[in-house]
């Protein structure tokens, strides 16, 4: 299927399209001249707004019923095998392509506010775009190739945009360990993907689930298998393949950090959903044709097992080594590593409730991590250093952003009436009726949270409860510009809205909820 | 409190009509416990018996709050009082149109820390911050009870309710469907739903301050005089009266549960009455007083008489919030609490004193004011039950020798205030009237408490209590000599006071008498605020010292153990987390043996070890 066959598909690609062209057109504004950061920034940020409603028409949203461009039957409906092999539009890929989208417009915003001088703005917002191209690629592949190949366009875009400042050692360096870290994790993937072709003779993830259904699973099967979750565990920063992350998380320019924290992170945790739930491990039981009744090796239960591992040694170690931290940056990397471990329990348990519980986890994570990152981008702007330390007794110096900072803290260590006590109690709970030893990874979800509540405490008992070295006297004057401007009107809009958004769905989840819980439902039916 | 009233009227002309509105407000979707999935809603409910609380709430409401803009007018903190007042106030008309138990209890609690602000609202008193954490902690154990009934009602009847429905679990505890009770004919009697009913009772009792629980409704005085009216007289502790009155109508009560009820009701109302006899604070007699009337409503409901009940809390609620708003009256004249400071009030305070009197023969029941009729209707519904609940007895005799009593302390309190010649300690200040903020309140409010109990006899009112017998009250030969003797008891306890305090007496006790020990016992409340410290000191204080040694010894240790451990492997830290790309890659190929060895290996043989999961 070339380019052009893609653009006949017509109408279903809008959104990817709507972005695509707003990412050239921000190229192609540096090119002309127009370098003006407002102007190319709104290009990308309107682009993908508009990108977002005609997903959220596409999700069946009442009102938005208009821009339809997926009919409700392609949606929720099975595809057919006649359809195409590369892709396929689920309801529950355009949750996910909601949710990339959600991140990117939230960091575009954002961004709006930082020096209008600064050269290279065309260049972060066209990579930001072309990021975002791909993520929303791979929320509708259905095949293997085409995963790995949308996989790959977010990455490219990812490495450049944390060394697109092509300033300073440390963005550049945590550019290449990423690019060097991401190429050898892509040869794993793409390598695991040929090994399944091999076993299989296809690389579409639903023709894979009918073969295997007859053929059982074969070690080489297996063996493409583990090369895969080693590939998208990069992705998805789980132990032990997180070490990469702190560091690019810490180097790069933090609205970035906020990008691959919230955004393109998820991409992983959705090719992980792609792969080994949906259409290939059909995990729910008592199922017509339940394939790990009959096959040689049950790999279900194997795969289930090996990535509850991972996910309960991933946000165990992301939460101690967070614990030791004192940087701000840092410590978020760190909390955000653990975070994934929790997202990863749902793909372990593989119930609906848990996929819907993780999939409202990820959404609370995008919510709540990119915007703490946001706010620590726009803190350091106006002349506070990087360490925990430096931020004692803003609480009173900027009463806004400290509030909405513990906010989103709260809601990352889950909190009630944030989104992120909802998403945890939805995928816990989850966790319990599956029975088993999934309750122990319950448990030790809640042990994980009550641990990470220490290293949010710290920050919120720095911010209001000490005062700065020094006192009063002695904390640094915030720079003139800013303390002038605040954090600046599009990052204070991107903030109050992710803020606002933790705390509504927090005390109001079900409008969000049911239909990702649908989309869930309908998901995991596919493979049946 | 328009809207209220208008919900009330409405409901009046419409009888028996219910309306229910309710969002979804998060969904499980089905699971081998809930085959048809677990939900919890939030909804509001309005049918005849959250019509009539919601007109009780809105009405006192809206007319303490009048009074606080002339009663409150010197106090720092006014917005935090306001704020405080405007959030009861919220959660309160939240908790009587709840649809569910569950958003029920969300309010109870929003509605108890609400009390425990604004008992506390003078903070820099020692004794209002202790009188607010007192509150706080007897309530609290009336709420971990509920909570449990809660949880007990849920594991019997997840799976009940009209057919096709999926059950209560699939519908969050609701309370009515289409009108009808949820659980209708669905309600078991077995010892579990006994032991739910009694969870609820405690609950109830916790926060209407029954006996056991009945100790922080007296300290709670240490609030602003408004609040008391409000919140703990005549809305936020009718709430345990309430959940009774729900709980029998939606959940239904077994027979124990109700025998129960019974004795605590009755036994409360005569035991809380007995305190109010020695005590000189005018708001503690009017405190003790609340917790006998209390007693009364829960009686009434046990006896299965929810509606009369309901009644007896719609009138009481009026009468009681304008003794609270005339003694606060008297409160802010004088500047203090003290019954044998004051003295001759009467003449400088004409229509507070007028106020507290009508509010006093509401309370003693002298008809027609408005306690007559509720009282004696409480009586007269009672008394029918004692053929067929023999048990009824002792309780039902309790509550008629509280008659007497009642009658006895609150003339008692009357005369020592208003009666005389003038104030018996001279260091108080001269006596006026309060802003005509504080005094149309009190107008309304005595006009109520005059008039009220007669609303029972009106046709839209009367729809109002349909839920349950006893409405309106009915006048055969067995009632109205019932009401002879309730009121020439109430009379004789009106003669009692005037012999003993009228016209500037003070009754001195001789102090060889051996009733001495008597009155010592009574103003000691029986000793139990004593007992309860006592427990409470002891109990706490091992629990603190345990959790002091756990603290120390084990989770210090585990804290520090964990950061020597740390700290020694901080250097190997750092190295792993070295920055060297070369480094990192050689973590991705460890990482990808281990995935193997995961995949090929261990969970293979964990699987077959303990079977898959």
């Amino acid at each position: 299927m070339s380019v052009t066959d893609v653009l006949a598909t017509g109408a279903e690609f809008a959104p990817v399209l709507i972005v695509l062209g707003s990412a050239l057109l921000a190229f192609l504004l540096d090119v002309v001249g127009v370098r003006r950061l407002e102007a190319v920034g709104g290009v990308v940020v309107a682009g993908t707004g508009v990108a977002f409603l005609l997903v959220l028409a596409d999700l069946g949203l009442g009102f938005l019923g208009p821009l339809r461009t997926i009919p409700a039957a392609t949606v929720n409906a099975v595809p057919a095998a006649g359809a195409s092999p590369l892709y396929a539009f689920t309801s529950f890929g355009l949750v996910f392509q909601a949710l990339f989208l959600v991140a990117a417009f939230l960091v575009g915003l954002a961004s709006l506010s930082r020096d209008s001088h600064e050269a290279g703005a065309p260049i972060f917002y066209g990579l930001l775009g072309l990021a975002t191209v791909g993520m929303l690629l791979v929320a509708v592949a259905s095949d293997l190739i085409f995963l790995l190949l949308a996989v790959e366009v977010t990455s490219l875009a990812t490495y450049l945009l944390v060394g697109y400042t092509r300033r300073g050692a440390r963005p550049l360096e945590a550019a290449m360990k990423f690019y060097i870290i991401g190429a050898a994790s892509s040869t794993l993937s793409f390598f695991g993907a040929s090994l399944l072709y091999g076993a299989y003779g296809t690389t579409n993830l639903y023709r894979i689930a009918a073969v295997a259904g007859g053929v059982g699973y074969p070690v080489l099967a297996l063996l493409g298998y583990g090369f895969l979750i080693a590939g998208l565990a990069f992705k998805t920063t789980l132990v032990p393949f997180h070490a990469w992350a702190v560091d690019v998380y810490d180097g790069a320019p933090t609205d970035v950090s906020a990008f691959l924290a919230g955004g393109s992170k998820k991409v992983g945790v959705f090719a992980f959903f792609l792969v080994f739930l949906g259409p290939v491990l059909y995990v729910h039981p008592g199922a017509p044709g339940n394939p790990f009744s009959g096959g040689p090796i049950a790999l279900g239960p194997i795969v289930q097992l090996t990535l509850a591992v991972l996910a309960v040694l991933t946000m165990t170690v992301g939460n101690v080594l967070a614990l030791l931290q004192r940087e701000m940056k840092r410590l978020l990397a760190y909390s955000s590593i653990s975070q994934a471990g929790y997202i990863l329990l749902g793909i372990a348990i593989g119930t609906s409730p848990a996929l819907a519980g993780a999939t409202f986890q990820a959404l609370a994570h995008v919510l709540s991590k990119g915007a703490a990152f946001l706010v620590v981008a726009g803190v350091a702007g106006l002349g506070v250093g990087p360490l925990v330390d430096d931020w004692r007794g803003l609480g009173s110096r900027r009463p806004l952003t400290c509030a909405a900072f513990s906010l989103l803290l709260l809601s990352l260590a889950g909190v009630p009436l944030t989104i992120g006590f909802v998403s945890k109690f939805v995928l816990f709970s989850a966790a319990v009726e599956a029975q088993g030893y999934f309750v122990w990874l319950a448990v030790a979800g809640l042990l994980n949270s009550a641990l990470s509540v220490f290293y949010y405490a710290r920050i919120l008992r720095a911010m209001y409860f000490e005062a700065p070295a020094g006192g009063d006297a002695g904390a640094p004057p915030l720079t003139s510009r800013l303390a002038a401007g605040g954090l600046g009107y599009g990052r204070a809009a991107a903030i109050a809205v992710a803020t606002l958004a933790v705390v509504a769905l927090g005390i109001y989840p079900q409008p969000v909820l049911g239909p990702i819980q649908a989309a869930a439902t309908h998901f995991l039916g596919l493979g049946a | 409190m328009v809207l209220g009233l208008l919900i009330g009227i409405g409901e009046g002309f419409s009888p028996g009509r219910t309306t229910n509105v309710q969002i979804l407000w998060l969904h499980l979707p089905p699971s081998a416990q809930f085959p048809n999935g677990f939900s919890l809603v939030m909804g509001t409910l309005v049918d005849p018996l959250s019509a009539l609380v919601l007109m009780v709430v809105t009405v006192v409401g809206f007319l303490v709050l009048l009074y606080s803009i002339g009663y409150m007018h010197q106090d720092r903190g006014l917005a935090r009082y306001y704020a405080e007042l405007s959030l009861f106030l919220a959660s309160m008309s939240a908790l009587v149109v709840a649809n569910n138990l569950l958003e029920f209890f969300l309010f109870w609690e929003l509605v108890g820390v609400c009390s425990y602000f604004l008992i506390g609202f003078y903070y820099e008193k020692p004794s209002a911050a202790s009188a607010a954490k007192e509150a706080f902690l007897v309530t609290r154990v009336g709420d971990v009870m509920f909570l449990l009934g809660i949880f007990l009602y849920f594991y019997l009847y997840a799976a009940a309710g009209p057919a096709g429905l999926g059950g209560w679990a699939a519908n969050g505890f609701v309370f009515v469907h289409n009108g009808q009770p949820f659980l209708a004919g669905a309600t078991s009697s077995s010892t579990l739903a006994t032991v739910a009913g009694l969870m609820i009772l405690g609950g109830a009792a916790g926060k209407s301050a029954q006996f056991p629980l009945h100790v922080w409704l007296p300290d709670a005085m240490e609030g602003p005089t408004t609040v008391s009216a409000l919140i703990h007289a005549a809305t936020m502790v009718a709430a345990g009266v309430y959940l009774l009155a729900v709980t029998s109508v939606f959940l239904g009560f077994t027979s124990f549960d109700q025998l129960v009820i019974v004795a605590i009701g009755g036994f409360t109302a005569f035991f809380a009455a007995t305190m109010a006899v020695v005590h000189p604070d005018i708001k503690r007699v009017i405190a003790y007083s609340t917790i006998s009337q209390l007693g009364y409503m829960v009686l009434a409901v046990g006896a299965g008489f929810t509606a009369v009940g309901l009644y007896h809390l719609f009138t009481h609620a009026f009468f009681k919030a304008l003794l609270f708003l005339a003694a606060g009256s008297v409160i802010h004249a004088v500047g203090t609490q003290d019954l044998f400071k004051m003295g001759g009030l009467r003449r400088s305070m004409r229509l507070t004193s007028v106020a507290f009197a009508v509010g006093g023969l509401a309370l003693a029941g002298i008809p027609p004011f408005a306690g007559f009729w509720s009282k004696d209707d409480i009586l007269a519904s009672v008394y029918s039950q004692l053929g067929a609940h023999p048990l009824y007895w002792p309780f039902f005799l309790l509550a008629f020798a509280a008659v007497f009593l009642t009658a006895y302390y609150i003339f008692r309190a009357w005369f020592l205030a208003f009666s005389g010649s003038g104030p018996r300690d001279p260091s108080l200040p001269h006596a006026h009237e309060g802003p005509w903020t504080m005094q149309v309140p009190l107008v309304v409010l005595s006009v109520l408490a005059a008039g009220a109990g007669m609303f029972a006899f009106l046709p839209g009112f009367a729809n109002l209590l349909e839920r349950g017998p006893g409405i309106p009250p009915h006048f055969g030969t067995t009632e109205i000599l019932l009401s002879g003797a309730s009121l020439a008891l109430a009379v004789g306890g009106i003669a009692l006071a005037w012999a003993l305090w009228g016209n500037g007496r003070v009754y001195a006790l001789p102090a060889s008498s051996p009733a001495q020990a008597v009155r010592r016992l009574l103003l000691e409340r029986y000793y139990f605020k004593a007992a309860y410290d006592w427990i409470g000191a002891r109990g706490v204080n091992t629990v603190a010292r345990a959790a002091d040694f756990f603290d120390v010894y084990v989770i210090d240790g585990v804290v520090h153990g964990f950061e020597g451990a740390f700290g020694g492997l901080s250097d190997r830290l750092r190295r792993i987390q070295s920055g060297v790309v070369s480094d990192y890659a050689s973590y991705l190929v460890a990482g990808l043996i281990g995935v193997f060895a995961l995949l090929l290996l261990i969970a293979p043989f964990l699987l077959a070890r303990v079977g898959g999961g």
